[in-house]
């Protein structure tokens, strides 16, 4: 069985962004598609639980919530990896993290109450874990933020 | 800036929203709020800016998308903002960030490239290429995931 059929498709085209606001969404979205509210549940259920769908909710502009963000890059050595990581990772305001064919090869993004926080946190990482070369790159301009995969 | 309800409201809606009938009745119950009042205050969260979108996040590891790199660009300063236009303007560029270089790192713009393998990616990034007339960049290829989740701003107190 592949993993996504059309119904699939159609309903996850829909909901990925303008989720219905209104007091029963999936029937809105049912009727949208000419689905039956019950399929779109039974349907978005499953593939939450296959693991298709991440989540459902909100995302919001850290800005505007008084929050600033950045993305970091640090030169760890292979076998330190995962140490490096778990110190990271430890920090609620690390939302991504990736390993990634560079020097620079671990690469995550910080959201904290302020930039100063941020810095002082990378220090802080830096000294536990013996990595120095960490770079703090903040968005200067965004040019597109887009989260809609036409599947 | 937010009152003390739209956070409560945003602690909520940045986790999971139920898959049932009445989604938002049984969060209003839980704020302790009426259905009505909680849907005008994400329309208005909306409205205002503060929630950038509201819908599923897709895994895009198992959705088609299997491959993803970042791909860091040298752009000359006075030409960034042109540069900067036409990358966003590819379906297959999620993201697309102006950064200051620092130290030993000159790139100045981070783009997201979404495809089926790498071969499409680099295919991308080569178009991207052309089109800007920017020559010097690099493609990140994730190798691993480390951490994926979303960011949780006003956690909830451990009552109740």
């Amino acid at each position: 069985m592949p993993p996504i059929d059309d119904m699939d498709r159609a309903i996850l085209n829909l909901i990925q962004s303008d989720f219905p606001i209104t007091p029963r969404p999936y029937l809105a979205i049912a009727e949208r598609l000419g689905f039956s509210e019950n399929d779109v549940i039974k349907r978005l259920g499953r593939l939450k639980k296959k693991g298709i769908i991440r989540r459902i909710g909100g995302n919001f502009v850290p800005e505007k919530l008084g929050f600033v963000s950045t993305l970091c890059a640090a030169r760890v050595p292979e076998d330190k990896i995962q140490s490096f990581a778990v110190s990271v990772n430890r920090y609620p305001g690390v939302t991504h993290n990736y390993q990634r064919d560079n020097k620079y090869n671990v690469w995550f993004t910080f959201i904290a109450p302020s930039m100063e926080e941020i810095e002082e946190n990378l220090k802080n990482i830096s000294r536990q874990t013996g990595i120095r070369e960490i770079i703090n790159l903040p968005a200067t301009k965004v040019f597109k933020i887009k989260a809609h995969f036409n599947l | 800036m937010l009152t003390e309800l739209e956070n409560e409201i945003i602690a909520l809606i940045q986790g999971d929203i139920p898959i049932t009938q009445r989604p938002y009745l049984e969060m209003a119950q839980k704020l302790g709020i009426s259905e009505k009042t909680l849907l005008e205050r994400l329309k208005d969260l909306c409205d205002k800016g503060v929630m950038r979108r509201f819908g599923a996040t897709i895994y895009h590891q198992k959705s088609g998308f299997e491959a993803n790199a970042m791909v860091a660009w040298k752009a000359d300063e006075d030409r960034i903002d042109d540069a900067g236009e036409k990358m966003a303007s590819f379906n297959e560029v999620s993201h697309c960030y102006r950064r200051n270089p620092t130290g030993d790192w000159p790139y100045n713009l981070y783009t997201m490239i979404h495809a089926k393998d790498e071969e499409s990616c680099r295919e991308i990034a080569r178009n991207i290429s052309a089109k800007t007339s920017i020559n010097t960049y690099s493609l990140l290829f994730s190798r691993k995931e480390l951490k994926k989740t979303s960011m949780k701003y006003f956690p909830a107190d451990d009552d109740n």
